[in-house]
């Protein structure tokens, strides 16, 4: 993108103010034309991508899912995986898994090299694990962590090239779990050197090189020339047709959509919902529906009043969420009525989408039952004096969006017409992940996600707490609405299911699964998944949203000629 | 003030009508706004058509019309009632950070002005550090150390704005201090805490009622920008610095939801500033005729 | 002369000592346990850290130390120039503010320049008449005043850059892109400064001198902007180091509103992630900016007073 000199934009601003109504009329020829453009272009080579994303972490390479968009430039994994849920080969070349299904051996991609000429090796691999369960925080990597240290035994390296996972049981989804962003390998200089050398200058193997982070503004990536480890969901197996990217962090959602449309961006990321119209209408939209747990309101069946099934089932049928998100996204995101999973997870149950139908009578009557039966002037219930309040704790800016947040407002609302006083509890995003207001007891609600590509995210989410030596509870914070699953007979389900290498079989005890939680518990609330969604102008083609969690994929993108 | 309330009935109605008419139209006017705003703040219900908490999804974002003024937002609320809600908690953050701030400045001020020169210096010290920080930033740190809430929305806004009230407080005493008038009562052999009391401390404190009025319109705006920052208080709060947060995702598609809130403080705060300025103009002709 | 200057600048060092102190203690009342709450910040997941994660913490940071130490550490440390390492970025707080003050002392100085332009046109041509132009100047002095500077910024972007394409819609650093972010922050101190000016500028004009120019015949234009200005420009002179500080408050905003990088994104970013070591470090790089406009206005002072020069 050249910078337009000011004489010349000033004149093109008196042109725009006199031709501008601004936008609308003929968006849609437009688009056809473009997008037929695109199809019948060939790759050219050259260019930089003006990319605008939103979030912009503390640090390159972190386990939060906002990171992991970036890290797929330049970090890779041993494996990735495609829309239909085939394994395909990225940093490993194959792989076998044992009769007793207890050993994985991976055969790793020969001549390849780290971009500062560290070769990728099993020790490489090796070194990049122990750092993943490092017991120095500022090391671990808990996403990794959570995932796979309760079932690896020990990591072996017989060869140069040979990696071989000894795990303590069969566990189905460690494959699915290697796909994963949080599994990109750093080169060991770089592991070594720890967090204050890779928070900024993060070495991979990847299409990308980071060559300059400007804080507040942008990552400056640059080509790897001599990229030769391209995965098999990608084109082009040499290095990226396009010189670099300008990583833009534009968290004001009015900037980012203006430096689209504007053309000071080529491609931006989460169109705002109030332009999801416009951006249809005018330019190719890629969307990705993130799978895992759906951002879903969890009900703390601990303490009183959710510690009764009836009440639970209350609040479910006190919100029509499905119109909520309709009216809130404009389309941006779908409604996911099923709570305990992403409508995008293949083992996902339609039928639970609107098990939980809009139903205020219901709702009340359930509540009547439940001995919520003493009203005051607001209309709020009490039983035995207690009022009936729930607080909903949820990270603001960080977990919950600014729409997202307007949609736990509707919630609010509508769920005080049957009786329940719903209080909102904002917290800043370092106070949440410190953990305030999230110990157990502090909160009655609490909205949250967990990316994953598929129901491998139950072990994670749903379980049980444990106990030390001494006797003490060792609270899991992850199982946020506190439901000890392994005395309701879900828990054992989960484990059957992850060492289940039947898919039929496996499918029908996640299903089991998702029936528990939602039918008979109905201690998770669905609301909507985490959505990524791109907007393209023009004059870029070729991205791709990776079928795992979405991240961008840059390898085969191309500017369109004459553009 | 005694001679005033000597005066006969009549004779101080026509003194109000005198007083009326003094008054600019363009200050009655404001006086006015102040006035719909406190009512707003005392009792909200009797300006709003609408229930401010109530969302309607079928009336998600409606463009400012006759049934809605102020339009609607994404969840169907009417911004109007909002706004009108959003007076209380506006209005007491900023009542409450300018009190605040005020009793800082005073102990500081006061300290300063009328102790002896060692706490003067002491104290002008410790103001000149505090000057170091920008308001902004000085209110930012209390909410890096103390989190967010709107108690600590208030104490920062009223830290880093206490700075600033409580050098002119201190020159408002030192000045007083100096002056013909006191100079005169201690001639006459007055003690000192009588002096303080009689003279000093009602001068001294006069022009401060304007400031606080000031103030008060300029807290609001502090406050507002640290909602604007995403570090304001909780929803559904219609709060206008959180309204406006909310409004700025808004800009290009309903701009209502960013203009109107914007437009409340704006006419808040010029109301505030034009009574203010004209009771300042009317104690500063008093203080020349009484030194006179 | 020397005497003066090196008196200044112990004064200087003192007011930095004591900011940095006040920064320091005000820090301590962090409630909650820090260690935990980087452990969490770090993983982006609440859990329970064990013991030994905590210990590792504590002995890096020196929690565990007395207050005394870990504060003569930070003076110690402070005094070769390192602010400390950022609990988020992990990279050193003195790097990080490097990087991003310039593009802020850009923006404010150019909007110091500019509510300068802004207030001299309008005194040099409205003050001491009594005409539309000056009741429209003190009116428009009072609704600037009264602008929050955040949302007349946010409404300029979307008209000017958003829906007419004339300025850029993200705050790069160029010229042009400098103008919008540059003016919002003007235009409230421009109302502020220009109040100053007048009411010294209406003081003068009454003095004897003045009416001596004139009448030796000099126009009223050329009384104005030769003698009448320079005299009445003191005082606004004077509060320029304050209206610094007060510009870096609204940097902080403006940098919002426009995507501006700068040392106010940072500083957003640093309160809401709680990173106390960049917080305290941004809060003492804008003393020693505030230290340093003060000296400089001292300077200006000395030559713009006449009285003073001669001296």
């Amino acid at each position: 993108m050249t910078r337009r000199s000011t004489v010349s934009a000033l004149f093109s601003a008196l042109l725009a103010v006199a031709v501008c109504a601004c936008g609308s009329g003929g968006g849609s020829s437009t688009k056809a034309a473009a997008l037929g453009a695109k199809q019948d272009s060939k790759p050219t080579t050259g260019g930089t991508i003006e990319y605008g994303h939103y979030q912009e972490p503390p640090c390159l390479v972190t386990t939060w899912v906002q990171t992991g968009y970036l890290t797929r430039q330049y970090l890779e994994q041993l494996i990735t995986v495609d829309e239909k849920g085939e394994f395909l080969p990225w940093l490993a070349e194959s792989w076998d898994i044992s009769d007793d299904k207890q050993t994985y051996t991976f055969h790793l991609k020969p001549n390849v090299k780290f971009t500062n000429g560290e070769p990728f090796n099993s020790e490489a691999v090796k070194v990049n694990f122990d750092n993943w369960f490092s017991t120095d925080p500022t090391r671990r990597n808990g996403y990794v962590a959570f995932h796979v240290e309760d079932h690896i035994d020990k990591i072996e390296t017989p060869d140069d090239l040979t990696v071989v996972f000894k795990l303590k049981h069969p566990h189905h989804p460690f494959l699915s779990a290697l796909s994963q962003y949080a599994f990109g390998f750093l080169a060991p200089s770089v592991v070594k050197a720890g967090p204050e050398e890779w928070c900024v200058r993060p070495v991979g193997t990847g299409p990308f090189i980071v060559e300059k982070w400007n804080r507040g503004t942008n990552v400056v990536l640059k080509r790897n020339p001599n990229y030769n480890s391209a995965p098999g969901d990608v084109e082009n197996k040499g290095p990226a047709y396009v010189d670099g990217i300008n990583w833009k962090f534009l968290k004001d959602n009015t900037a980012r959509w203006g430096s689209l449309k504007s053309g000071q961006s080529d491609v931006i990321y989460d169109i705002p919902g109030v332009n999801w119209a416009e951006a249809n209408e005018r330019y190719e939209v890629l969307r990705h529906i993130t799978g895992g747990r759906p951002s879903q309101l969890a009900l703390a069946t601990d303490h009183a009043p959710f510690d009764d099934v009836k009440v639970r089932k209350a609040f479910q049928y006190a919100s029509d969420r499905r119109k909520a998100v309709e009216t809130v996204f404009q389309g941006a995101v779908p409604y996911n009525g099923n709570g305990a999973l992403s409508a995008s997870s293949p083992e996902h149950l339609k039928d639970l989408e609107d098990y939980y139908k809009y139903d205020p009578a219901k709702a009340n009557q359930l509540l009547d039952e439940a001995g919520w039966t003493e009203k005051d002037a607001d209309g709020i219930r009490s039983k035995n004096g207690k009022k009936l309040t729930v607080r909903i704790v949820y990270g603001a800016g960080s977990i919950i969006s600014s729409d997202g947040s307007e949609f736990l407002q509707i919630v609010q609302d509508q769920a005080k017409q049957v009786g329940f006083d719903v209080q909102l509890k904002p917290i800043t995003t370092a106070d949440f992940f410190a953990g305030k207001g999230r110990q157990p007891g502090e909160f009655e609600i609490q909205p949250g996600y967990w990316v994953a590509r598929s129901a491998e995210i139950f072990q994670v989410v749903w379980k049980p707490d444990a106990k030390a030596d001494d006797g003490t509870v060792l609270p899991n914070a992850n199982n946020t609405s506190r439901l000890q699953t392994d005395q309701v007979g879900i828990w054992q389900l989960v484990r059957q299911a992850d060492q289940e290498y039947d898919d039929a079989k496996r499918t029908a005890l996640y299903e089991q699964v998702q029936r528990k939680l939602v039918e008979e518990q109905a201690v998770t609330v669905g609301a909507y998944p985490l959505t990524v969604s791109l907007a393209l102008s023009e004059r870029i083609t070729g991205i791709k949203l990776n079928a795992s969690i979405g991240e961008p994929i840059f390898n085969d993108a191309y500017f369109v000629k004459g553009k | 003030m005694t001679a005033i309330t000597l005066q006969p009935r009549a004779a101080r109605a026509s003194r109000t009508g005198a007083f009326l008419r003094s008054v600019p139209p363009g200050v009655k006017l404001a006086a006015l706004v102040v006035a719909l705003y406190v009512l707003a703040a005392v009792a909200p219900g009797v300006l709003q058509p609408h229930d401010p908490f109530s969302t309607d999804l079928d009336s998600s974002l409606l463009a400012p019309s006759l049934q809605h003024p102020f339009g609607t937002d994404q969840s169907g609320r009417d911004l109007f009632s909002r706004v009108v809600e959003g007076a209380r908690q506006s209005l007491a953050i900023g009542i409450g950070a300018t009190a605040l701030s005020f009793v800082i400045a005073l102990v500081l001020g006061i300290a300063a002005g009328l102790g002896p020169r060692l706490v003067d210096g002491g104290v002008n010290r410790f103001l000149e550090v505090l000057f170091a920080f920008p308001t902004l930033f000085l209110a930012l740190l209390f909410v890096a150390v103390f989190g967010q809430t709107v108690t600590t929305q208030i104490v920062a806004v009223a830290i880093g704005t206490a700075p600033g009230y409580a050098r002119i407080i201190r020159g408002q005493f030192l000045q007083v201090k100096g002056s013909t008038y006191v100079e005169a009562a201690r001639a006459v052999g007055h003690p000192y805490p009588r002096i303080v009391a009689q003279h000093i401390f009602p001068n001294a404190m006069r022009p401060l009622v304007v400031m606080f009025t000031l103030g008060v319109g300029q807290a609001i705006v502090w406050a507002s920008g640290l909602a604007f920052l995403g570090l304001g208080v909780a929803p559904p709060s219609p709060e206008w610095g959180a309204l406006l947060d909310a409004g700025r995702n808004y800009t290009t598609s309903a701009w209502w939801l960013e203009v109107m809130p914007g437009l409340a403080i704006v006419l808040f705060a010029l109301s505030v500033t034009v009574v203010g300025r004209h009771i300042q103009e009317r104690l500063e002709g008093k203080v020349k005729v009484q030194a006179l | 002369m020397a005497a003066t200057v090196l008196k200044r600048l112990a004064g200087a060092v003192l007011v930095l000592w004591a900011t940095a102190t006040f920064t320091f203690v005000v820090q301590l009342f962090m409630p909650g346990d820090r260690a935990t709450m980087i452990i969490n910040t770090q993983a982006g997941n609440l859990q329970n850290p064990s013991p030994e994660e905590i210990a590792t913490l504590n002995e890096r940071y020196g929690f565990d130390d007395s207050y005394l130490t870990q504060y003569l550490h930070y003076l110690g440390d402070l005094a070769r120039g390192d602010l400390g390492v950022s609990y988020n970025q992990h990279q050193p707080v003195t790097e990080i503010i490097a990087a991003q003050i310039g593009p802020t002392i850009v923006l404010t100085v150019s909007a110091l320049i500019l509510a300068w332009v802004i207030s001299l046109i309008i005194t040099v041509l409205a003050t001491g008449r009594d005409n539309v132009w000056s009741r429209a100047a003190t009116g428009f002095q009072i609704v600037t005043a009264a602008l929050p500077p955040y949302w007349i910024g946010t409404i300029l972007l979307v008209l000017l850059a958003v829906q007419t394409g004339i300025f850029p819609v993200e705050g790069d650093t160029s010229v042009i892109g400098l103008i919008l972010p540059a003016l919002t922050l003007a235009i409230p101190l421009s109302g502020f400064l220009g109040q100053v000016t007048q009411d010294e500028f209406e003081r003068v004009l009454e003095q004897p001198f003045v009416t001596s120019s004139r009448t030796r015949g000099m126009g009223d234009l050329g009384v104005r902007l030769r003698h009448v200005l320079r005299h009445a420009v003191l005082p606004a002179v004077t509060l320029s180091g304050w209206a610094l500080g007060a510009l870096f408050s609204g940097a902080v905003l403006i940098e919002a509103v426009f995507s501006r990088p700068g040392i106010g994104g940072i500083l957003v970013q640093a309160t809401s992630g709680r990173d106390i070591p960049l917080v305290t470090g941004v809060m003492l790089a804008s003393a020693v900016m505030y230290i340093v406009a003060n000296l400089l206005v001292d300077v200006a002072y000395r030559y713009v007073d006449p009285r003073l020069r001669t001296a």
